[in-house]
């Protein structure tokens, strides 16, 4: 088979799940947790298991149950962007960053995977909320993780533009190219309620539907570059003026 | 002596696909996993599996085009599929025709002896 050409067609003609409602998306994006906890679970329950594997497996119970956790408070919160008001401020993006990787280092180091800040001497303050862009980075690692092959490292990237006006903090993930025709509807719907589920794996979107939410609040734009080997996914925020100032 | 049954698994979960080999190898299969259609092909090549297990939704393209793939080689096309899902109740009757599927494994109600019962059902 080798040389064959992939990508005749991706999808079966029968599954129309190329536009899903955020209901759809959220129980989908749920399902996949859940199952992996109810499967582990149940493996416990059987008297084969080592004393070791107990231990590494009640681990990804945790983690995975957390990150079910994480989602669903990023759901009820994004209902209730429009009643809250969220105090903007002057933001250092490498410490949000570095925040980002405290939380979920531990998940990516049970994955086998890193994840780090491409360090700067400087970086330029962005204006945002410090709690939502915190999460619109975790959505952004996470979907790299889960995307990403094992051996590559995940970074955050952080970069103004050239007039200076807004700063990208963008996350570089490395795995298959996802096909011109996905890409164009990921692209397309980016941010939006509906998403395509094939849009990456374990995932409807959702994430990037909290994302590109979070984002609006904030006056900010998400973006994604496709790769011949991965993707970037990223926030455009205005950038401080209150240090120029001084 | 009978050579054990290789199984391949792709599965983008390295957790879950790590759980399937523990069930199978237990089992006395012999078991590869790779997290997506394009190494599920590579590996494919190399060493022709005797049942696939496939989640449908994939980094890059999806189970559906691996199968689409495999169809379309006539020493391939044989392969037993068996698709593990979270969205089994999504996926009609005749994709199952249409791309040689023996089996659906619905991962939200499956028990995990539910996974053996299913390579023995289609490697008779």
């Amino acid at each position: 088979m080798k040389g064959s050409v992939f990508g005749v067609t991706n999808d079966s003609k029968r599954l129309n799940f190329s536009v899903i409602s955020p209901t759809i998306a959220a129980a989908h994006e749920l399902k996949a947790p859940l199952a992996l906890i109810r499967q582990l679970s149940l493996y416990l329950e059987s008297d084969n298991v080592s004393h070791g594997e107990r231990e590494r497996l009640l681990q990804q119970i945790t983690l995975t149950s957390e990150r079910g956790l994480r989602l669903t408070n990023d759901l009820s919160r994004t209902a209730r962007l429009d009643d809250s008001l969220f105090s903007m401020e002057p933001l250092n993006p490498i410490q949000i960053c570095e925040g980002v990787v405290e939380e979920l280092s531990p998940l990516f180091m049970a994955k086998h995977s890193t994840l780090s800040v491409a360090q700067k001497r400087t970086s330029p303050t962005v204006v945002g909320n410090r709690q939502l862009l915190h999460r619109v980075l975790s959505n952004f690692a996470d979907n790299a993780l889960h995307y990403s092959e094992s051996t590559r490292p995940v970074q955050f990237q952080v970069s103004s533009s050239q007039a200076g006006a807004t700063v990208r903090l963008a996350v570089r993930d490395y795995g298959p190219a996802v096909p011109l025709d996905i890409w164009k509807r990921v692209y397309q719907n980016l941010g939006h309620a509906s998403q395509t589920l094939q849009s990456r794996p374990q995932s409807s979107g959702l994430g990037l539907y909290v994302a590109g939410e979070f984002a609006r609040v904030m006056r900010g734009q998400i973006g994604a570059i496709r790769h011949k080997d991965g993707a970037t996914f990223y926030i455009d925020l205005a950038a401080s003026t209150q240090l120029r100032l001084l | 002596m009978k050579i054990a049954e290789y199984i391949l698994i792709v599965e983008d979960d390295d957790w879950l696909a790590a759980h399937h080999e523990r069930i199978l190898t237990g089992a006395g299969y012999v078991v590869n996993s790779v997290p997506h259609a394009i190494a599920a092909i590579e590996s494919i090549d190399v060493h022709r599996p005797d049942v696939l297990i496939a989640d449908v939704f994939l980094a890059g393209p999806n189970a559906f085009t691996l199968l689409h793939e495999l169809q379309s080689h006539s020493d391939f096309a044989d392969i037993p599929v068996i698709l593990c899902t979270n969205i089994a109740h999504d996926i009609a009757g005749e994709d199952i025709a249409l791309y040689g599927i023996r089996r659906v494994l619905d991962k939200t109600t499956m028990q995990p002896q539910d996974l053996i019962a299913a390579v023995r059902s289609v490697n008779l």
